[in-house]
């Protein structure tokens, strides 16, 4: 900004980064800072999830604090509605906790902006161990060769069918390694014979269109970039243009309500189809919602273009006082056995194998017990992992669903919904 | 007669989402989202056990705490704004028309962009955080920042005959007076009101108790309410719907209550004049 | 309320007016004393409103994206506006939905407002109670139980479809449906119609029954003195609750975040304008560009609400005579 600007600018200027800028100056002054004299340090510590996850958590850290009695924390938790929302405030305040939960469609949004700290060096000074986790699991928390966050659990995608109900109509389960033909003709037959839509439509699924893109030797992002092209939606979009108008998948409209991500939405449980396109972590809670037995498999296709995804990761806030307090209670939550215990699988299978293989065999969680099984038996045939997806990544997902939907409700054809979401998308990742 | 046929009629449509909602809170948690039906074929009651203590915190102490920021709310609200308004409905000063124009602008910006400036400004302050993380919560309110009751109360003494304070002033009445004697006496309509709906925002506000509250001991009931549904993980619908239909008992009391004072005020209001 | 004289021909709506008429004593000014009564509100305005305000407005020629540094945010000029009205296929969307949401949702509110408030104002057993009743679906909000009720609702299994099975018809899944979903939003909002019925209520009581009582002696039949008595008297308001709802029916945004899980599908069909501009704040961290959008919001509801204020002068009825 130079003196040329309009004295009313530069009079808004001076007053916006005067408020914007005080709380850093006064910072040093703020009651709650911790740190003072007795030695004590409290952190903050912000995550979302239900009361189960509240109270694992709460536990885990009691924990950390009954092994280092100087560290305690303030603990904060919500539901995920209002959680980016509130995280987004604080940090526009400078106020954002010092350890945060965050997932892969916000990661690079925060990390390109400098709200993380980078942990590379605490991973290469052995501080963070980072030894025991997968090497693409770990890799998926780096952003722009910054490690910017703490994988915290594993999972990948998963294909939830309804168990009881196809076993009582006498049909074959999906198995892993079918391709998607065979998966839409599998579709076609046993929704007619169990009296419920074959299999969701998952043409607005994010994760299944990336699969299937890998499967076809493409990416949904090389960097910054879009991995596909126009073509290759307008293929994913006739691809179940066919099915549906096959009969293998339900109407548009039961299809729309599937393509929320609640977990409560998803049309396995609401009993409106056989099956739903999700994270295998998810069973334990799908199950909770319908009486029916529910199974696990692969999405369709070479199941080694699946990846270990970090279902979750723990970011360090790069403003906070206590940089090594907070990596080092991190490092102990994603590494210590006690806590793994505690902790269990409810962010995702543990980030480390011994503790997972801890895990595993001391749960006596049926479904729990069977996500291990499920993730661990996919992650056998893991190739590469993509990287972690770029900034603008929701809109991209949520152009996606726009798109798939037009074609959905018969408003576009493959061909239009495929170029317009091609368009938007493109524009999203290059802002 | 037939005016009773409509009312019911009416009151049953009006009414059957909420009766849906109360059979809902006694359904099973498979049942919330399947059946479609009013009845819960499993009846649960145990939602409500649940749900009062799914929390650390029992659901009570975020009703107290909703109770408090109403509470304060409704009267900061009622003293602020009633200045205001008197000034803006009675008083003569230069650039009136000026600042209720600036007033109803107040009212027209989307919240969304405010949040992010407000945050930042209180933070400024000192009011976030701390033991007692409700101030950015109240006192805005104790400064007459909520345009729509300033608005309200105008439109009111607008009703309140001239007549009235030329005879006070005559009288030997300052602008003092006139207020103390006249409008704040036949203002009871308008308190009443303005009471009525700010218990009622405040009981409903999500955001931005969402944004300043971060320890769940001092969670209000709209923050807590959330804290049931995580969309992507767990969930505990029925404990959610019981305690929704609870949150609603306290705010529906309260307005059977004070409905007759707002209905009858304004009519001993209209005898004056 | 000095209900007795004819409606003088109508002074301009809210003291805002710059015209003054009436008794040469008023336009003594009241002094200081205005500013005194004023001076919580000034303040207020001045600390809390008016810097968050001009900070949005500076914003919105930025390109602020709520997470960055503030140095690293830049000056931008006219860019977003410009983008707005030229490479935001769905800021025009929103505008078009917000629009039919508005006009369609208001009118039919205050309508079932003004309705129940005239089958409700007469005093009878339990008269309180139904009021409650009809207030409850306004203390919802934007809940999430709310967000569920009406979703099962509306769907294609839920209780509409049954209650339509009656006449035999068959009805569709209508909050899944694009040429639909926006119509269960305007029915969740005229549902909560209860705010502007209280004020209503309120209203109906300053109505003598001296002058009803004057009208039928003069033969007018209810339609009449509906028209010629009740609707003079409570076109204040009226008027009071038309600004509000027409303001409230341009934001709307609680129901269409809550209904639609924040993307204002299906297809767009509910993004309404605060909710495409709360994505782009919030989820995209455009918060410049949302600030632009917020601006052109208030000024174009603020040139609605003039025009409301300007046609006020023709049929609200003040009694205290004032401009």
């Amino acid at each position: 900004m130079t003196a040329t600007h309009p004295p009313r600018r530069r009079f808004l200027r001076t007053l916006v980064a005067g408020m914007l800028a005080l709380p850093l100056v006064l910072g040093a002054c703020g009651g709650d800072d911790s740190g003072g004299d007795d030695g004590k340090t409290e952190l903050s510590f912000f995550w979302w999830g239900g009361e189960a996850r509240a109270e694992l958590t709460a536990k885990a850290l009691d924990l950390y604090t009954a092994k280092h009695p100087d560290v305690t924390f303030k603990k904060t938790w919500q539901a995920n509605q209002g959680y980016f929302d509130k995280l987004a405030t604080l940090t526009a305040g400078d106020d954002a906790p010092d350890i945060f939960q965050i997932d892969d469609n916000f990661l690079s949004e925060y990390a390109t902006r400098n709200v993380t700290l980078d942990l590379t060096s605490y991973q290469s000074d052995g501080k963070l161990d980072t030894t025991k986790f997968p090497e693409g699991l770990w890799k998926y928390g780096v952003v722009d060769g910054k490690l910017a966050g703490l994988a915290f659990g594993e999972n990948t995608q998963g294909l939830v069918y309804n168990k009881s109900k196809l076993e009582a109509a006498k049909q074959p389960l999906p198995k892993t390694g079918m391709s998607w033909e065979e998966h839409i003709a599998w579709a076609q037959k046993a929704g007619p014979a169990t009296g419920l839509a074959g299999t969701q439509d998952p043409s607005a699924d994010y994760k299944a269109f990336w699969v299937w893109l890998r499967q076809q030797g493409k990416e949904m992002y090389n960097g910054n970039q879009l991995g596909f092209t126009a073509a290759d939606v307008q293929a994913w979009f006739e691809l179940w243009k066919g099915a549906r108008d096959g009969k293998a998948t339900p109407s548009a409209d039961v299809i729309h309500e599937g393509n929320q991500t609640d977990i409560t939405k998803q049309l396995v449980v609401t009993n409106k189809a056989l099956t739903s396109w999700v994270w295998a972590n998810q069973m334990p809670e799908l199950q909770k919602n319908t009486k029916d037995e529910l199974g696990v498999v692969a999405y369709p296709g070479d199941a080694s273009k699946q990846w270990p995804r970090a279902s979750m990761y723990f970011s360090v806030f790069r403003g906070t006082e206590h940089k090594d307090i907070a990596v080092d209670v991190i490092n102990f939550l994603a590494n210590d056995p006690e806590a793994g215990k505690i902790l269990g699988t409810d962010r995702g299978l543990p980030s480390n194998l011994d503790v997972r293989a801890s895990v595993a065999a001391s749960t006596d969680n049926a479904s729990m017990k069977q996500t291990i099984a499920a993730i661990d038996e996919l992650s056998k045939n893991y190739g590469p992992s993509p990287s972690v997806p770029p900034r603008g990544h929701s809109t991209v997902r949520s152009e996606l669903i726009k798109a798939a939907e037009e074609a959905q409700y018969g408003r576009a054809t493959p061909a239009q919904a495929a170029e317009q979401f091609f368009a938007a998308s493109q524009a999203a990742v290059s802002r | 007669m037939r005016r009773s046929v409509v009312l019911v009629v009416l009151t049953a449509i009006v009414l059957y989402p909420l009766v849906w909602m109360l059979g809902s809170s006694l359904k099973a948690p498979q049942e919330v989202l399947n059946n479609m039906s009013v009845w819960p074929q499993e009846f649960t009651p145990g939602n409500y056990t649940d749900g009062w203590s799914h929390f650390d915190v029992v659901f009570g102490r975020f009703f107290l705490n909703s109770a408090m920021v109403a509470a304060l709310t409704v009267v900061a609200n009622c003293v602020s704004c009633l200045l205001a308004a008197y000034a803006f409905a009675r008083l003569r000063f230069r650039l009136r028309g000026f600042w209720f124009a600036i007033m109803i602008g107040t009212l027209l910006l989307p919240g969304h962009v405010l949040i992010v400036p407000q945050f930042v400004m209180f933070k400024t302050f000192g009011w976030v955080g701390g033991d007692w993380p409700y101030a950015p919560l109240i006192v805005p309110q104790l400064l007459a920042t909520e345009a729509f009751f300033v608005f309200l109360m105008v439109q009111f003494m607008r009703g309140v005959p001239r007549e009235l304070d030329d005879a006070a002033k005559i009288d030997g009445c300052t602008a003092y007076g006139v207020f103390r004697h006249v409008i704040l006496p036949l203002s009871r309509p308008a308190l009443v009101s303005t009471a009525i709906f700010s218990f009622i925002w405040t009981w409903n506000d999500f955001f931005r108790q969402l944004v300043y509250l971060s320890d769940l001991e001092k969670y209000t009931a709209p923050v807590a309410l959330t804290l049931f549904i995580d969309s992507s993980g767990q969930s505990a619908v029925g404990p959610m719907f019981a305690m929704s239909v609870l949150s609603l008992a306290p705010v529906f009391l309260f307005f059977v209550a004070f409905q007759r004072m707002l209905v009858e005020g304004i009519n001993t209001t209209g005898l004056k004049g | 309320m000095a209900v007795t004289q004819a409606p003088s021909p109508a002074p301009p709506a809210g003291p805002a007016a710059p015209r003054r008429r009436g008794r040469p004593a008023r336009h003594k000014s009241d002094g200081a004393a205005g500013y005194i009564f004023l001076s919580p509100w000034l303040l207020g305005f001045a600390v809390i409103t008016a810097i968050p305000m001009l900070m949005s407005l500076y914003l919105s020629f930025t390109n602020y994206d709520v997470l960055s540094d503030w140095s690293s945010t830049e000056w931008v000029g006219l860019d977003n506006y410009r983008q707005m009205f030229t490479e935001d296929p769905s800021f025009w969307h929103a505008v078009r939905v917000t629009i039919t949401f508005a006009l369609i949702a208001t009118p039919l509110k205050l309508a079932a407002a003004l309705g129940v408030a005239l089958l409700l104002n007469r005093s009878f057993r339990g008269d309180g109670l139904f009021r409650g009743l009809f207030y409850l679906p306004s203390l919802l909000g934007g809940s999430v139980a709310v967000a569920i009720v009406w979703k099962s609702m509306f769907n294609g299994d839920g209780s509409f479809n049954a209650f339509l099975g009656w006449f035999g018809i068959e009805g569709k899944a209508w909050v899944n449906d694009p040429d639909y979903a926006l119509g269960t939003l305007i029915l969740l909002a005229v549902w909560q119609f209860g705010a502007p019925m209280v004020i209503f209520l309120a209203g109906l009581k300053q109505v003598p029954q001296e002058l009803y009582e004057a009208a039928s002696v003069d033969g007018a039949g209810p339609v009449r003195q509906f028209f010629a008595v009740t609707l003079p008297i409570l076109s204040p308001v009226i008027f009071f609750n038309l600004v509000l709802e027409t303001i409230n029916g341009f934001q709307g945004f609680t129901s269409a975040f809550v209904l639609s899980g924040g993307t204002g599908g299906p297809v767009d069909s509910t993004l309404m304008y605060t909710l495409h501009l709360y994505n782009k704040g919030f989820t995209e961290y455009q918060m410049g560009y949302a600030s632009a959008m917020a601006w052109v919001f208030l000024l174009s509801i603020g040139l609605v609400t003039v025009l409301i204020f300007r046609t006020g002068k023709f049929w609200v009825h003040y009694s205290d005579g004032d401009d």
